[in-house]
Protein backbone atom coordinates (compact mmCIF):
# COMPACT_ATOMS: atom_id res chain seq x y z
CA UNK A 1 0.00 0.00 0.00
CA UNK A 2 0.98 3.00 -0.64
CA UNK A 3 1.47 5.74 1.98
CA UNK A 4 -0.72 9.05 1.96
CA UNK A 5 2.66 10.71 2.67
CA UNK A 6 4.15 10.34 -0.30
CA UNK A 7 3.86 11.68 -3.55
CA UNK A 8 3.69 10.76 -7.11
CA UNK A 9 5.85 11.86 -9.46
CA UNK A 10 4.78 12.79 -12.59
CA UNK A 11 6.60 12.29 -15.95
CA UNK A 12 5.77 13.97 -19.36
CA UNK A 13 7.99 12.64 -22.31
CA UNK A 14 9.12 16.08 -22.81
CA UNK A 15 8.67 15.82 -26.60
CA UNK A 16 9.14 18.84 -28.57
CA UNK A 17 8.89 17.97 -31.80
CA UNK A 18 5.00 16.54 -32.13
CA UNK A 19 1.54 17.09 -30.76
CA UNK A 20 1.36 14.48 -28.36
CA UNK A 21 4.10 15.61 -26.66
CA UNK A 22 2.43 18.75 -25.75
CA UNK A 23 -0.74 17.61 -24.62
CA UNK A 24 1.31 15.22 -22.42
CA UNK A 25 3.09 18.35 -21.21
CA UNK A 26 -0.13 19.82 -20.32
CA UNK A 27 -1.82 17.12 -19.26
CA UNK A 28 0.75 16.79 -16.50
CA UNK A 29 0.95 20.49 -15.79
CA UNK A 30 -3.16 19.98 -14.90
CA UNK A 31 -2.46 17.06 -13.00
CA UNK A 32 0.58 18.85 -10.70
CA UNK A 33 -0.74 22.20 -10.71
CA UNK A 34 -4.10 22.24 -11.31
CA UNK A 35 -6.28 18.61 -10.02
CA UNK A 36 -3.69 17.72 -7.69
CA UNK A 37 -0.92 19.74 -6.73
CA UNK A 38 -0.18 18.29 -2.96
CA UNK A 39 -0.03 15.01 -3.99
CA UNK A 40 1.91 14.84 -7.30
CA UNK A 41 5.04 16.49 -7.95
CA UNK A 42 6.41 16.86 -11.94
CA UNK A 43 10.06 15.46 -12.61
CA UNK A 44 11.19 16.72 -15.57
CA UNK A 45 12.63 14.18 -17.70
CA UNK A 46 15.84 15.89 -18.94
CA UNK A 47 17.25 16.09 -15.36
CA UNK A 48 16.45 12.81 -15.04
CA UNK A 49 18.37 12.06 -18.53
CA UNK A 50 21.38 13.93 -16.89
CA UNK A 51 21.17 11.78 -13.62
CA UNK A 52 20.55 14.62 -11.16
CA UNK A 53 20.48 13.96 -8.00
CA UNK A 54 17.08 15.41 -6.41
CA UNK A 55 15.05 13.82 -9.10
CA UNK A 56 16.47 10.32 -9.36
CA UNK A 57 16.19 10.55 -5.44
CA UNK A 58 12.35 11.75 -6.07
CA UNK A 59 11.55 8.98 -8.69
CA UNK A 60 13.71 6.14 -6.45
CA UNK A 61 11.56 6.68 -3.53
CA UNK A 62 8.21 7.68 -4.98
CA UNK A 63 6.18 5.61 -7.62
CA UNK A 64 6.12 7.69 -11.86
CA UNK A 65 3.14 7.68 -13.56
CA UNK A 66 4.72 8.67 -16.93
CA UNK A 67 3.36 9.95 -20.01
CA UNK A 68 4.47 9.39 -22.93
CA UNK A 69 3.99 11.14 -26.79
CA UNK A 70 4.95 8.58 -28.77
CA UNK A 71 5.59 4.94 -29.27
CA UNK A 72 9.25 5.23 -28.45
CA UNK A 73 7.85 5.78 -24.49
CA UNK A 74 10.78 8.05 -23.43
CA UNK A 75 9.85 9.03 -19.79
CA UNK A 76 8.47 5.45 -19.36
CA UNK A 77 12.02 3.98 -19.85
CA UNK A 78 13.44 7.01 -18.30
CA UNK A 79 12.11 5.89 -14.87
CA UNK A 80 12.87 2.70 -15.30
CA UNK A 81 16.65 3.08 -16.54
CA UNK A 82 17.04 5.27 -13.51
CA UNK A 83 15.61 3.12 -10.87
CA UNK A 84 12.36 3.89 -10.71
CA UNK A 85 8.66 2.38 -10.75
CA UNK A 86 6.40 2.70 -13.19
CA UNK A 87 3.54 2.46 -11.03
CA UNK A 88 1.26 3.34 -14.53
CA UNK A 89 2.53 4.27 -17.93
CA UNK A 90 -0.03 6.83 -20.34
CA UNK A 91 0.27 6.79 -23.86
CA UNK A 92 -1.26 10.00 -25.17
CA UNK A 93 -2.00 8.18 -28.36
CA UNK A 94 -4.21 5.38 -26.56
CA UNK A 95 -6.38 8.11 -25.02
CA UNK A 96 -7.02 9.66 -28.12
CA UNK A 97 -7.97 6.49 -29.67
CA UNK A 98 -10.89 6.52 -26.84
CA UNK A 99 -11.51 10.50 -27.38
CA UNK A 100 -11.68 10.88 -31.16
CA UNK A 101 -13.77 14.19 -31.20
CA UNK A 102 -10.50 15.53 -29.55
CA UNK A 103 -8.26 15.94 -32.49
CA UNK A 104 -5.11 17.36 -31.36
CA UNK A 105 -2.71 19.77 -33.55
CA UNK A 106 -0.19 22.48 -32.73
CA UNK A 107 2.82 22.19 -30.77
CA UNK A 108 4.00 25.42 -28.98
CA UNK A 109 -0.16 25.98 -28.38
CA UNK A 110 -2.76 23.52 -28.99
CA UNK A 111 -5.71 23.75 -30.24
CA UNK A 112 -9.61 23.31 -28.66
CA UNK A 113 -9.37 19.63 -29.20
CA UNK A 114 -5.81 19.25 -28.00
CA UNK A 115 -6.77 21.34 -24.67
CA UNK A 116 -9.54 18.56 -24.20
CA UNK A 117 -7.76 15.70 -25.00
CA UNK A 118 -5.04 17.03 -22.47
CA UNK A 119 -7.67 17.22 -19.24
CA UNK A 120 -9.37 14.22 -20.16
CA UNK A 121 -5.74 12.64 -20.22
CA UNK A 122 -4.91 14.62 -16.76
CA UNK A 123 -8.44 13.33 -14.96
CA UNK A 124 -7.26 9.56 -15.95
CA UNK A 125 -3.98 10.38 -14.72
CA UNK A 126 -5.93 11.84 -11.64
CA UNK A 127 -7.89 8.90 -10.63
CA UNK A 128 -4.80 6.91 -11.12
CA UNK A 129 -2.89 9.18 -8.43
CA UNK A 130 -6.61 8.96 -6.31
CA UNK A 131 -6.18 5.31 -6.18
CA UNK A 132 -2.83 4.43 -5.99
CA UNK A 133 -2.78 6.83 -3.06
CA UNK A 134 -5.91 4.95 -1.20
CA UNK A 135 -4.14 2.02 -1.55
CA UNK A 136 -6.96 0.29 -4.23
CA UNK A 137 -4.57 0.71 -7.65
CA UNK A 138 -0.71 -0.15 -8.10
CA UNK A 139 1.97 -1.50 -9.84
CA UNK A 140 0.86 -2.05 -13.88
CA UNK A 141 1.90 -0.28 -17.12
CA UNK A 142 -0.67 0.76 -19.55
CA UNK B 1 29.66 12.40 -51.22
CA UNK B 2 25.88 10.86 -50.85
CA UNK B 3 23.13 13.03 -51.19
CA UNK B 4 22.52 13.36 -47.57
CA UNK B 5 20.77 15.89 -45.77
CA UNK B 6 24.05 18.07 -45.34
CA UNK B 7 23.55 21.33 -44.43
CA UNK B 8 21.03 21.50 -41.61
CA UNK B 9 21.61 22.39 -38.01
CA UNK B 10 20.25 20.75 -35.18
CA UNK B 11 18.23 22.12 -32.07
CA UNK B 12 18.15 20.00 -28.80
CA UNK B 13 16.05 21.98 -26.02
CA UNK B 14 16.04 21.23 -22.38
CA UNK B 15 12.31 21.51 -22.72
CA UNK B 16 12.46 21.83 -18.72
CA UNK B 17 8.98 21.78 -17.33
CA UNK B 18 10.16 22.35 -14.24
CA UNK B 19 11.13 26.63 -14.75
CA UNK B 20 9.49 29.33 -17.23
CA UNK B 21 12.98 29.42 -18.98
CA UNK B 22 12.56 25.93 -20.05
CA UNK B 23 9.44 26.93 -21.59
CA UNK B 24 11.13 29.84 -23.44
CA UNK B 25 13.60 27.46 -24.77
CA UNK B 26 11.23 25.08 -25.87
CA UNK B 27 9.01 27.68 -27.31
CA UNK B 28 11.85 30.23 -29.71
CA UNK B 29 13.29 26.69 -30.05
CA UNK B 30 9.90 25.77 -32.06
CA UNK B 31 10.21 29.50 -33.28
CA UNK B 32 12.77 28.67 -35.33
CA UNK B 33 11.93 24.94 -36.22
CA UNK B 34 8.42 26.16 -37.57
CA UNK B 35 9.34 29.33 -38.78
CA UNK B 36 12.52 31.19 -38.56
CA UNK B 37 14.69 28.38 -40.20
CA UNK B 38 12.14 25.94 -41.32
CA UNK B 39 13.92 23.97 -43.59
CA UNK B 40 17.29 24.56 -41.97
CA UNK B 41 16.86 23.02 -38.44
CA UNK B 42 15.66 19.80 -37.31
CA UNK B 43 15.27 18.92 -33.64
CA UNK B 44 15.61 15.77 -31.75
CA UNK B 45 13.75 15.23 -28.03
CA UNK B 46 16.62 15.35 -25.34
CA UNK B 47 15.82 11.81 -23.37
CA UNK B 48 15.97 9.99 -27.09
CA UNK B 49 20.05 10.17 -26.73
CA UNK B 50 18.92 7.41 -24.11
CA UNK B 51 15.80 6.13 -24.77
CA UNK B 52 16.53 5.68 -28.76
CA UNK B 53 19.09 3.99 -30.77
CA UNK B 54 22.39 4.31 -32.57
CA UNK B 55 20.92 6.67 -34.96
CA UNK B 56 19.22 9.33 -32.41
CA UNK B 57 22.87 9.22 -30.49
CA UNK B 58 24.50 10.02 -33.61
CA UNK B 59 21.88 13.30 -33.75
CA UNK B 60 25.36 15.84 -33.06
CA UNK B 61 27.82 14.26 -34.91
CA UNK B 62 25.99 14.18 -37.81
CA UNK B 63 24.36 18.20 -37.40
CA UNK B 64 26.19 20.70 -36.10
CA UNK B 65 24.00 21.79 -32.97
CA UNK B 66 22.63 24.09 -30.91
CA UNK B 67 22.26 23.30 -27.23
CA UNK B 68 19.09 26.02 -25.97
CA UNK B 69 19.14 25.98 -22.06
CA UNK B 70 16.76 27.32 -19.49
CA UNK B 71 18.69 27.48 -16.78
CA UNK B 72 22.71 27.41 -16.22
CA UNK B 73 22.33 23.37 -15.21
CA UNK B 74 22.64 23.25 -19.23
CA UNK B 75 20.72 19.80 -19.39
CA UNK B 76 20.63 20.32 -22.99
CA UNK B 77 24.26 21.37 -23.46
CA UNK B 78 25.41 18.30 -20.98
CA UNK B 79 23.16 15.74 -22.15
CA UNK B 80 24.39 16.39 -25.92
CA UNK B 81 27.78 16.20 -25.04
CA UNK B 82 27.47 13.09 -23.06
CA UNK B 83 25.29 10.51 -25.17
CA UNK B 84 25.89 12.21 -28.40
CA UNK B 85 28.70 15.01 -29.28
CA UNK B 86 29.68 18.26 -27.96
CA UNK B 87 26.83 20.80 -29.76
CA UNK B 88 28.73 23.52 -31.75
CA UNK B 89 27.43 26.09 -29.62
CA UNK B 90 25.09 27.01 -26.71
CA UNK B 91 22.52 29.04 -25.72
CA UNK B 92 21.55 29.91 -21.80
CA UNK B 93 17.91 31.98 -21.52
CA UNK B 94 18.80 32.75 -17.41
CA UNK B 95 21.71 34.32 -19.10
CA UNK B 96 20.33 35.92 -22.14
CA UNK B 97 17.32 37.54 -20.13
CA UNK B 98 20.00 39.27 -17.34
CA UNK B 99 22.30 40.46 -20.15
CA UNK B 100 19.07 42.10 -21.65
CA UNK B 101 17.61 43.39 -18.67
CA UNK B 102 14.39 41.75 -19.79
CA UNK B 103 12.98 41.27 -16.73
CA UNK B 104 12.10 38.24 -14.59
CA UNK B 105 9.97 35.56 -16.34
CA UNK B 106 7.39 33.92 -14.99
CA UNK B 107 4.13 31.41 -15.66
CA UNK B 108 5.44 28.06 -16.70
CA UNK B 109 2.20 27.22 -19.28
CA UNK B 110 1.47 31.24 -19.67
CA UNK B 111 4.97 33.20 -19.67
CA UNK B 112 4.19 37.33 -19.08
CA UNK B 113 5.22 39.96 -21.04
CA UNK B 114 8.70 39.49 -19.58
CA UNK B 115 8.56 35.89 -20.50
CA UNK B 116 7.39 36.73 -24.36
CA UNK B 117 10.47 39.24 -24.89
CA UNK B 118 12.93 36.64 -23.56
CA UNK B 119 11.38 33.87 -26.23
CA UNK B 120 11.90 36.93 -29.18
CA UNK B 121 15.41 37.57 -27.59
CA UNK B 122 16.42 33.54 -27.71
CA UNK B 123 14.93 32.86 -31.20
CA UNK B 124 16.59 35.41 -32.66
CA UNK B 125 20.49 34.77 -31.36
CA UNK B 126 19.51 31.15 -32.44
CA UNK B 127 18.87 32.61 -35.79
CA UNK B 128 22.11 34.49 -35.98
CA UNK B 129 24.06 31.11 -34.71
CA UNK B 130 21.93 28.97 -37.29
CA UNK B 131 22.81 31.12 -40.19
CA UNK B 132 26.78 31.23 -38.76
CA UNK B 133 26.63 27.48 -38.59
CA UNK B 134 25.26 26.87 -42.05
CA UNK B 135 28.25 28.76 -43.43
CA UNK B 136 30.99 26.54 -41.47
CA UNK B 137 32.30 23.29 -42.78
CA UNK B 138 30.90 20.17 -40.38
CA UNK B 139 32.77 17.37 -40.43
CA UNK B 140 30.66 14.34 -39.29
CA UNK B 141 33.49 11.80 -38.60
CA UNK B 142 35.03 14.09 -35.45
CA UNK B 143 31.38 16.19 -34.63
CA UNK B 144 33.66 19.00 -34.96
CA UNK B 145 33.53 22.66 -36.90
CA UNK B 146 37.04 22.76 -39.59
CA UNK B 147 38.10 25.78 -40.74
CA UNK B 148 37.57 25.76 -44.79
CA UNK B 149 33.87 27.46 -45.64
CA UNK B 150 31.32 25.44 -47.33
CA UNK B 151 28.48 27.28 -48.85
CA UNK B 152 25.19 26.46 -47.92
CA UNK B 153 22.10 25.19 -49.81
CA UNK B 154 19.51 24.92 -47.74
CA UNK B 155 17.10 21.74 -49.42
CA UNK B 156 13.25 22.17 -48.78
CA UNK B 157 12.21 20.07 -45.99
CA UNK B 158 8.77 19.99 -44.01
CA UNK B 159 9.75 17.60 -41.17
CA UNK B 160 11.36 19.43 -38.39
CA UNK B 161 11.30 16.52 -35.63
CA UNK B 162 13.66 13.90 -35.45
CA UNK B 163 11.78 11.76 -33.23
CA UNK B 164 11.56 7.78 -34.37
CA UNK B 165 13.73 8.98 -37.36
CA UNK B 166 16.67 9.71 -36.38
CA UNK B 167 19.34 8.84 -38.55
CA UNK B 168 19.51 5.87 -40.68
CA UNK B 169 21.81 2.79 -39.54
CA UNK B 170 22.97 -0.46 -40.15
CA UNK B 171 24.89 -3.53 -38.34
CA UNK B 172 27.25 -5.48 -40.43
CA UNK B 173 29.66 -8.03 -39.56
CA UNK B 174 33.45 -7.30 -40.04
CA UNK B 175 36.03 -10.00 -39.22
CA UNK B 176 33.62 -11.24 -37.56
CA UNK B 177 32.45 -8.49 -35.41
CA UNK B 178 29.32 -6.60 -34.92
CA UNK B 179 29.74 -3.06 -36.29
CA UNK B 180 26.84 -0.23 -36.74
CA UNK B 181 27.68 1.94 -39.40
CA UNK B 182 25.98 5.08 -39.86
CA UNK B 183 23.78 6.56 -42.87
CA UNK B 184 24.87 3.19 -44.30
CA UNK B 185 21.09 2.62 -45.60
CA UNK B 186 21.46 6.50 -47.21
CA UNK B 187 24.51 5.54 -49.10
CA UNK B 188 23.34 2.32 -50.73
CA UNK B 189 20.20 3.85 -51.65
CA UNK B 190 21.93 6.82 -53.30
CA UNK B 191 24.72 4.57 -55.19
CA UNK B 192 21.64 2.51 -56.66
CA UNK B 193 19.71 5.76 -57.49
CA UNK B 194 22.89 6.99 -59.27
CA UNK B 195 22.71 3.86 -61.55
CA UNK B 196 26.46 3.18 -60.17
CA UNK B 197 28.67 0.32 -62.14
CA UNK B 198 28.96 -2.70 -59.86
CA UNK B 199 33.25 -2.73 -60.69
CA UNK B 200 35.96 -3.17 -59.31
CA UNK B 201 36.06 0.42 -57.97
CA UNK B 202 32.97 0.10 -55.94
CA UNK B 203 33.88 -0.84 -52.51
CA UNK B 204 36.63 1.70 -52.57
CA UNK B 205 33.99 4.20 -53.55
CA UNK B 206 31.38 2.68 -50.74
CA UNK B 207 34.20 3.27 -48.30
CA UNK B 208 35.06 6.64 -49.03
CA UNK B 209 31.37 7.64 -48.53
CA UNK B 210 31.13 5.18 -45.08
CA UNK B 211 33.87 7.04 -43.66
CA UNK B 212 32.55 10.39 -44.09
CA UNK B 213 30.51 9.22 -41.25
CA UNK B 214 31.73 7.00 -39.26
CA UNK B 215 35.14 5.91 -37.93
CA UNK B 216 37.29 3.14 -39.85
CA UNK B 217 39.93 2.06 -37.93
CA UNK B 218 43.67 2.21 -39.21
CA UNK B 219 44.39 -1.13 -41.16
CA UNK B 220 40.88 -2.38 -41.09
CA UNK B 221 40.23 -1.10 -44.69
CA UNK B 222 40.17 -3.48 -46.73
CA UNK B 223 37.60 -5.87 -44.62
CA UNK B 224 35.42 -2.64 -44.42
CA UNK B 225 35.53 -2.66 -47.92
CA UNK B 226 34.86 -6.33 -48.67
CA UNK B 227 32.16 -6.23 -46.09
CA UNK B 228 30.67 -2.83 -48.18
CA UNK B 229 30.53 -4.77 -51.05
CA UNK B 230 28.78 -7.94 -49.97
CA UNK B 231 26.23 -6.13 -48.00
CA UNK B 232 25.67 -3.60 -51.13
CA UNK B 233 25.32 -6.87 -53.51
CA UNK B 234 22.63 -8.27 -50.45
CA UNK B 235 21.13 -4.48 -51.16
CA UNK B 236 20.87 -4.78 -54.97
CA UNK B 237 18.90 -8.01 -54.67
CA UNK B 238 16.63 -7.23 -51.90
CA UNK B 239 15.39 -4.07 -54.39
CA UNK B 240 15.15 -5.94 -57.27
CA UNK B 241 12.85 -8.58 -55.03
CA UNK B 242 10.90 -5.97 -54.28
CA UNK B 243 10.30 -4.37 -57.72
Amino acid sequence: MTSPTRKMMIVPCSGIGKTYGTVSREAAYTVTEDLRPTQTQLVALALLVLGDDGSRTDIAECPAITIDGCKLACAAKMVQQRGGTVARGFAVLDVYRRYKDFKPSGIAELNDGGQKLARVLAEEVTAVVDGLISGKQGGENA
Amino acid sequence: MPDLPMKKVGIVSCSGEELPEGTVSRLAALKILEHLRQADTVTICLPLFLAGGEGDRAFARFYPTIAIDGCDKRCAARGTEMYSGKPAAGIIVTELVASQGLGKVEGKRHLNKAGQQAVEATAARITELVDELLHKHWNRTTGTVVDSPLPAAPEPTQASCSCGSGIPVQEVVINGKMVTLIALPLIFQQFHDSDKPVSQELPRALLESVKIYNQVPPGKEDAYAECLAREYAAFLTQQGATK
